[in-house]
């Protein structure tokens, strides 16, 4: 059970804005930053500057090529992975939610940015703009590739729209008493980490609805903020810097990310490993 | 832990320095023997609170920098008293705070005293006299000030041992491979020397296992004699035995390469026992690759058994020459370690009744998996091409190129610009660069992008296709007969002229910024009036000709002079209606010039009688007049009031040679 975390990532040298990609299993990763302070900020919140689907990527128009060099390192030749803003944003992540299907953008967003969303993905990915009054859709909704868990006061017309352009059934919910449900989760078609404070029983609730494995947890050294801080999809996901060891082999297990990688795994042999460092 | 940052201790002398300096730099220096008494007290009362105050503030900051020995974790405390000696290092804490202390008393009295003095000298000499002591007091504290600045590097470079995380605590002999074992687990880089005592002080490492982090505490060798005999490096082991809760693993040579007998080492053991209590303690039987249990005597072996009897103490094997079985130790006591702390920690969360506490409650949903209860498996989509994706290594020369490496060799960040249309999917890559319209004749293009145009267009000219087909556009229909032709012709007519009409109407009615003319005013041409005439059918040839003949007679005089002698038939004369003139009249009226119009009356002389009538109205004219030239009026009409306040005159600065001109 030696895991490959354990070295001390290796600083460049006089590398400003460098960023640097650390495999922790095969396919979990987390963004590293080197010199400058303030693009931390983007290395935890990955979520939500970048935005993960099974057919393609969206990654915030950026200063330097760093963030973009992450997702492009992995899925270069594999889905397309577009740069864009969204209303002149670089917070596409929570402005945006979308699927391997389609991808739904605010109202907010320009004639000009849609047209090059559009230029950008194959033309099978349906990309619709939403006249919502919610208009951070990241945080609102939280889908896979079957099945959308939305904010309960969306309008219904958006709730059509959702299940139409994203080919799934939409229900209305609440993670851990959040109304946030796209904030509050990560999900992808193999399970999803909730809100490390949601109960047992909200968890097998959701667990029954989605059809996947859920478990609570916290990503970026104890942030409850699980969609901000993480992207995922059926075969890898990004997290943000300070995600700790421990945090991320809960990623990998219920994501099953990586070789034998499995949800039952946390909490038979890795339970001693969550009790220790979460208590 | 914050001892990294403890401020440098100064000096003595560098400490007087400080003050004094600081006491000449900060206040004012010239003071004269003529000035009030009162303000060479002030001046020299001043000058010996100053140095007070910066004595307080230093001695302050020592004694405050310097870690509470009782607030510290007894582990620390005790290293500190074995490293430092507790009691001299509290004594000279001690010391600096007395001396603060003084310092203090010594400014109360001397700035009473120079209250007192009557010169400048007096005070000179009473202020000499404070500072004097002062630096005598500081001088006194040269041993603990150098004492402590020692105590500041040496707690800069302990090592930073958490007493209360996961632990695995090294103890043994000298020169049994405590340090070689620590190197070989963790990344920590102890010296590793064949002799003993390589390992004076602690030295800490950390290892990862099942994603937790452990500190690894290499200690320095200790030797069976009472406790008393041992000397600093020894009791540092001890104490880090005494109060790490953590799992201990003792190293016993077997090869007794080490210089020392095992016997020796099992009694070591057996001696520092009492250590070991509510601790998991493992023998590690080191250098395994030089002899191995089996070529022990019987006794011995025995002896060894007899250690691991009571069953908390375990027996390991390794050799950290060859690595045989040292992951093994690790994992095990790791292992072992983790399950203890949270098998303690599971009893702690829960209550004597068996309710789990809040806290634990917490983490146990967290690691509770919900399953979907009917087992249904999602399907998942993962693209072929991330089964064959090779790993991308960045130090690897045949990696993929990426973004980042692009915009490296374009200038790096902030210089290369990206191109966001290259990665464009379109039908056809030439277009990627076309440059499309956003707005086009005031009106967004994208509000008029239709995606269904395509389908659209082809509904249509399906349409127009079947009806070309059914002969809709064949019949053409046909003018039935002349008369509605003509009738149809005349009413275009009517219309154009209707129309016409209109706009002249219209141009006529604008006035085009000029005045509005009554009808008679309004000049006429004849030819516009024969125009007119001629379009309504009038015979104009008639009025042509008498329109000439009027406007020869209304000419002021003919060009030819009548005289009665050259009368001609055909000229006209204006007197002719008066009848025929005498011959006088006739004459006179040739000689005179010829007729001048002239003003009905003089206005300048009308209604004033005589000469100086007239000045006076000129001199009460003008004097109506002067008022209104004053205020600039145009007329006595002239209502305007000016600006009172120009703004050019009243804003804006006046610098130099300005308020003339305004």
């Amino acid at each position: 059970m030696d895991c490959p975390t354990t070295k001390y990532p290796t600083i460049d040298d006089g590398g400003h804005w460098n960023w640097q990609c650390r495999w922790v299993a095969t396919t979990t990763m987390r963004c590293e930053p080197e010199g400058s302070k303030h693009i931390t900020d983007i290395c935890c919140r990955v979520g939500v500057f970048s935005t993960l689907t099974n057919s393609y990527a969206l990654v915030a128009v950026g200063a330097s090529e760093n963030f973009y060099s992450v997702f492009e390192a992995e899925l270069q030749d594999v889905i397309p992975i577009c740069r864009t803003t969204i209303a002149g944003t670089r917070i596409i992540g929570r402005l945006t939610a979308g699927n391997r299907k389609g991808l739904l953008v605010p109202t907010s967003t320009t004639d000009q940015e849609l047209q090059h969303l559009r230029n950008s993905l194959p033309d099978s990915i349906r990309i619709q703009r939403i006249e919502e009054r919610l208009s951070a859709l990241g945080n609102v909704i939280v889908t896979n590739d079957h099945i959308a868990l939305v904010h309960p006061d969306l309008e219904r017309e958006t709730e059509e729209i959702i299940a139409d352009v994203l080919g799934v059934e939409v229900f209305r919910q609440t993670i851990a008493d959040n109304v946030l449900v796209g904030s509050y989760m990560a999900l992808s078609n193999q399970g999803g980490l909730v809100h490390p404070k949601t109960s047992i029983q909200d968890q097998d609730e959701l667990s029954s609805l989605l059809q996947v494995p859920l478990v609570a947890g916290s990503v970026n050294r104890g942030s409850n903020v699980i969609g901000g801080g993480m992207v995922v999809n059926d075969w890898m996901a990004v997290t943000g810097l300070d995600t700790t060891a421990p945090e991320l082999s809960v990623i990998e297990s219920v994501f099953r990310l990586g070789e034998g990688a499995a949800p039952g795994a946390i909490n038979t042999s890795m339970k001693e490993t969550m009790v220790e460092s979460f208590y | 832990m914050t001892w990294k940052d403890i401020q440098p201790v100064p000096t003595a002398q560098e400490f007087i320095d400080i003050v004094l300096s600081r006491t000449q730099r900060r206040l004012p220096t010239q003071i004269r023997a003529g000035f009030k008494i009162s303000r060479i007290r002030a001046f020299y009362t001043r000058k010996v609170k100053f140095t007070q105050e910066t004595c307080s503030e230093k001695f302050g900051n020592i004694v405050s920098s310097f870690p509470m020995l009782a607030d510290q974790h007894p582990f620390h405390r005790d290293l500190m008293n074995i490293l430092y000696d507790a009691d001299h290092f509290k004594v000279a804490l001690g010391q600096v705070s007395t001396a603060k202390h003084l310092i203090e008393t010594i400014s109360r009295d001397y700035v009473r005293l120079l209250k007192y003095s009557q010169s400048l000298f007096q005070c000179k000499q009473l202020k000499r006299a404070a500072l004097g002591r002062m630096a005598t007091l500081i001088k006194r504290l040269k041993d603990p000030l150098a004492y402590l600045d020692q105590v500041r590097q040496h707690l800069a470079r302990l090592p930073d041992i958490n007493p209360t995380t996961r632990t695995l605590l090294v103890a043994g002999f000298p020169n049994v491979g405590k340090s070689s074992f620590v190197r070989s687990v963790t990344r920590a880089d102890t010296p590793v020397e064949p002799y003993a005592f390589t390992t004076k002080s602690l030295f800490v490492g950390h290892l990862d296992y099942k994603y937790l982090r452990y500190q690894v505490i290499d200690t320095p060798g200790i030797l069976d004699h009472p406790l008393e005999e041992m000397n600093t490096i020894e009791m540092q082991s001890v104490t880090a035995l005494a109060h790490l809760r953590a799992a201990v693993c003792f190293f016993i040579d077997i090869s007794e390469q080490c210089g020392y007998s095992l016997q020796a080492q099992i009694n070591l053991f057996k001696s520092i026992k009492p250590l070991f209590s509510n601790k998991m303690v493992f023998i590690v039987l080191n250098k395994m690759d030089l002899k191995t249990i089996e070529d022990l005597d019987e006794e011995m072996q025995i002896e060894l058994q007899n250690l691991v009897k009571s069953g908390d103490i375990e027996l390991l094997k390794a050799s950290c020459a060859t690595q045989d079985g040292v992951q093994d130790v690790k994992n095990l006591v790791c292992e072992r370690l983790l399950t203890e702390r949270v098998n303690q920690k599971l009893k702690a969360g829960t209550g004597s009744n068996g309710v789990i506490g809040s806290r634990l409650s917490e983490v146990m949903s967290r690691i509770h998996v919900a399953q979907p209860l009917n087992g249904v498996t999602r399907e998942t989509f993962v693209p072929e091409a991330v089964k064959g994706l090779k790993k991308y290594d960045k130090n690897d020369p045949e990696r993929r190129k990426l973004a980042r490496d692009e915009e490296e060799a374009n200038g790096g960040a902030g210089v290369f610009n990206v191109d966001l249309r290259r990665d464009y999917i379109l039908d056809d890559s030439s277009w990627k660069y076309d440059r499309v319209p956003e707005i086009v004749d005031g009106k967004n293009v994208y509000d008029y992008i239709d995606p269904d145009i395509d389908a659209k267009l082809a509904a249509l000219e399906e349409e127009e296709e079947r009806l070309e087909k059914e002969g809709y556009y064949d019949s053409e229909e046909e003018m039935e007969d002349e008369s509605e032709v003509e009738v149809l012709q005349k009413a275009e007519y009517i219309r154009e002229k209707h129309k016409l009409i209109r706009n002249e109407a219209q141009m006529r009615k604008s006035l085009k910024n000029r005045a509005m003319l009554p009808r008679k005013a309004i000049k006429k041409s004849f030819s516009q009036l024969e125009d007119h005439l001629d379009q309504l059918g009038v015979d104009t040839e008639d009025i042509n000709l008498r329109g000439r003949a009027q406007v020869r007679e209304t000419r002021g005089r003919s060009m030819a002079r009548s005289r009665g002698t050259t009368e001609d038939p055909d000229a006209m004369d204006v007197d002719n209606t008066l009848g025929p003139r005498s011959a006088k009249e006739r004459l006179r009226s040739q000689s005179r010039p010829r007729e001048r119009s002239m003003g009905a009356t003089n206005r300048r002389e009308d209604g004033v009688t005589d000469e100086t009538a007239r000045t006076k109205a000129e001199m009460v004219a003008k004097l109506g007049q002067r008022k209104r030239n004053r205020m600039a009026k145009a007329g006595e009409a002239d209502r305007h009031i000016g600006a009172t306040m120009p703004k050019h005159l009243f804003s804006g600065k006046r610098t130099m040679g300005k308020t003339s001109r305004r």
